[in-house]
């Protein structure tokens, strides 16, 4: 019997395959938006670099100390203790990831101070650069703490970085063109090119991902086929599937040919892919699932 | 498992020890076959290496456990356990719902206090393997250095010991009945061993 045609019973616990649900049920939603504020907050303050963007940098910025930080404090059993979360950043991706965002958040506050009163200042250039490899540590280290776990096989990928600083740098682009509509100094046309390789290479990595998830035992398989046709199937396929690649690759390939897209259908390509990068994250942690404690011939 | 929630004032829904139960064979010569499950104490316990706080913690003899003073309630060593032997404890709830807490489990919350907000699992009862091993007791042999699944176990079904010891009841035990480990392409060596039934 397939997983998404059966409901776990109580005595089917370990013996059959299990999904967890501590970092996306319940309070664990919480954690999803961290996870997807962190990645969005990081990709931001790279593009922001890349276009120079003040704007762009300040939200960022806001991002991550406001969403990123109270959403994950705000998941913590006992959030007070969040200070603890330092001690053993030799083996842990969560210790080494708060560690990055309380950096990126020093740092990139300097910069933006330099940025304001002194720019073009050494001060300025060392801060930025800073704050970029500490935004880069926070987007991608998501990836990593899911990665490093080899109970659940389908996020026991190296893929997983890859697509999540991939995604994030996507929504970042999106961001800044939402800035830029609103009077942010950011080349539009750059940016729209940006997002529409960036689109390619994501809807790419999302295929590759899953493809060689199948190859990751029998729960890497069961997770895609979860992805596919579970519960979860209609999140997949309206969520990064339709509004995380193809409505934005669609106007971005039109907006190519005729010149200049509208002022609606930007908005629309950049909320599609957001949502679908929000999707991607709530898929990707929805389809975890633990090996079975039994062989499958066992039952 | 009962003795287990009554050696440490277990709250609803928190449970250290459980039971997998399946069927073999088919019908009229079906078996139902039982594994006790529980934290594997795994000499290569991943969760020891994720927690961010240095909570789950592995002794000099082998026990992993948990500090509840440092735990944070992050859960990532829930997900970072194949066996999924950890549980996460909201919050204290009590057995009969609405009717407040019964003198028993005022009595178990000064006795072993529980802290909502942190993550719980077995500890071998290592207070009263500590405990016994002061007055000089052998864990697994005295009663009063063993835990209390092993002590209630009508069966005689669970063995603890000492597996550094070659000449130990357990290492025997595993050597005669070539006893395996659960899973051990896991790759996190339990100390925990399973045997074939007599």
């Amino acid at each position: 019997m397939k997983l998404y045609e059966w409901k776990l019973k109580p005595y089917d616990w370990m013996i059959k395959y299990t999904r967890q649900t501590e970092w996306i049920d319940r309070r664990g939603i919480l954690l999803w938006l961290a996870f997807y504020a962190g990645g969005l907050g990081g990709g931001l303050y790279l593009v922001s670099l890349y276009f120079d963007s003040l704007w762009g940098m300040f939200t960022s910025w806001l991002i991550i100390l406001v969403f990123k930080g109270g959403f994950h404090l705000a998941y913590l059993g006992k959030p007070l203790r969040f200070w603890r979360i330092v001690l053993r950043p030799q083996t842990s991706w969560l210790a080494r990831g708060l560690i990055f965002v309380v950096l990126f958040v020093g740092f990139a506050a300097i910069q933006l101070c330099f940025s304001y009163w002194l720019p073009g200042t050494g001060g300025e250039v060392a801060f930025k650069v800073l704050a970029g490899i500490m935004a880069f540590a926070v987007a991608t280290y998501t990836g990593f703490a899911m990665n490093y776990l080899k109970a659940i096989p389908f996020w026991n990928s190296a893929l997983l970085p890859v697509l999540y600083i991939s995604s994030s740098i996507l929504a970042g682009f999106g961001l800044i063109i939402l800035i830029a509509l609103y009077g942010g100094n950011v080349d539009i046309t750059t940016a729209e090119a940006g997002s529409r390789w960036l689109l390619i290479i994501n809807a790419l990595l999302i295929a590759i991902y899953l493809w060689s998830a199948t190859y990751m035992g029998l729960s890497g398989k069961q997770s895609v086929i979860e992805q596919m046709r579970g519960s979860i199937a209609p999140i997949f396929w309206v969520g990064v599937v339709m509004l995380g690649i193809i409505i934005p690759i669609a106007i971005s390939v039109s907006s190519y040919y005729a010149g200049e897209a509208s002022y609606l259908l930007l908005i629309i390509a950049i909320i599609s892919e957001l949502i679908g990068s929000m999707a991607l994250k709530y898929c990707v942690l929805k389809a975890g699932i633990y090996t079975p404690l039994l062989p499958t011939s066992a039952y | 498992m009962v003795a287990c929630r009554m050696e440490h004032f277990l709250p609803p829904d928190m449970l250290w020890l459980r039971l997998m139960v399946w069927e073999t064979g088919k019908y009229p010569a079906v078996t139902e076959v039982v594994y006790p499950m529980r934290c594997m104490h795994c000499q290569d316990a991943p969760c020891v290496k994720v927690c961010p706080t240095g909570a789950t913690q592995r002794r000099e003899d082998g026990i992993v456990w948990i500090d509840q003073d440092k735990c944070v309630g992050c859960r990532y060593c829930i997900l970072a356990c194949p066996y999924q032997a950890r549980t996460y404890l909201p919050k204290i709830r009590e057995f009969f719902p609405g009717y407040g807490l019964t003198e028993y489990e005022k009595i178990g919350q000064r006795l072993y206090p529980h802290q909502a907000g942190t993550t719980e699992k077995c500890n071998f009862c290592m207070e009263r393997v500590d405990v016994g091993l002061e007055r000089g007791l052998k864990p697994g042999v005295d009663r009063e250095a063993t835990p209390a699944c092993v002590n209630v176990c009508p069966a005689k079904a669970l063995h603890f010991g000492d597996l550094d010891d070659p000449f130990s009841e357990v290492s025997t035990m595993i050597r005669r009945k070539s006893g395996s480990q659960l899973r051990p392409e896991f790759g996190t060596n339990p100390s925990a061993y399973y045997v074939a039934g007599e």
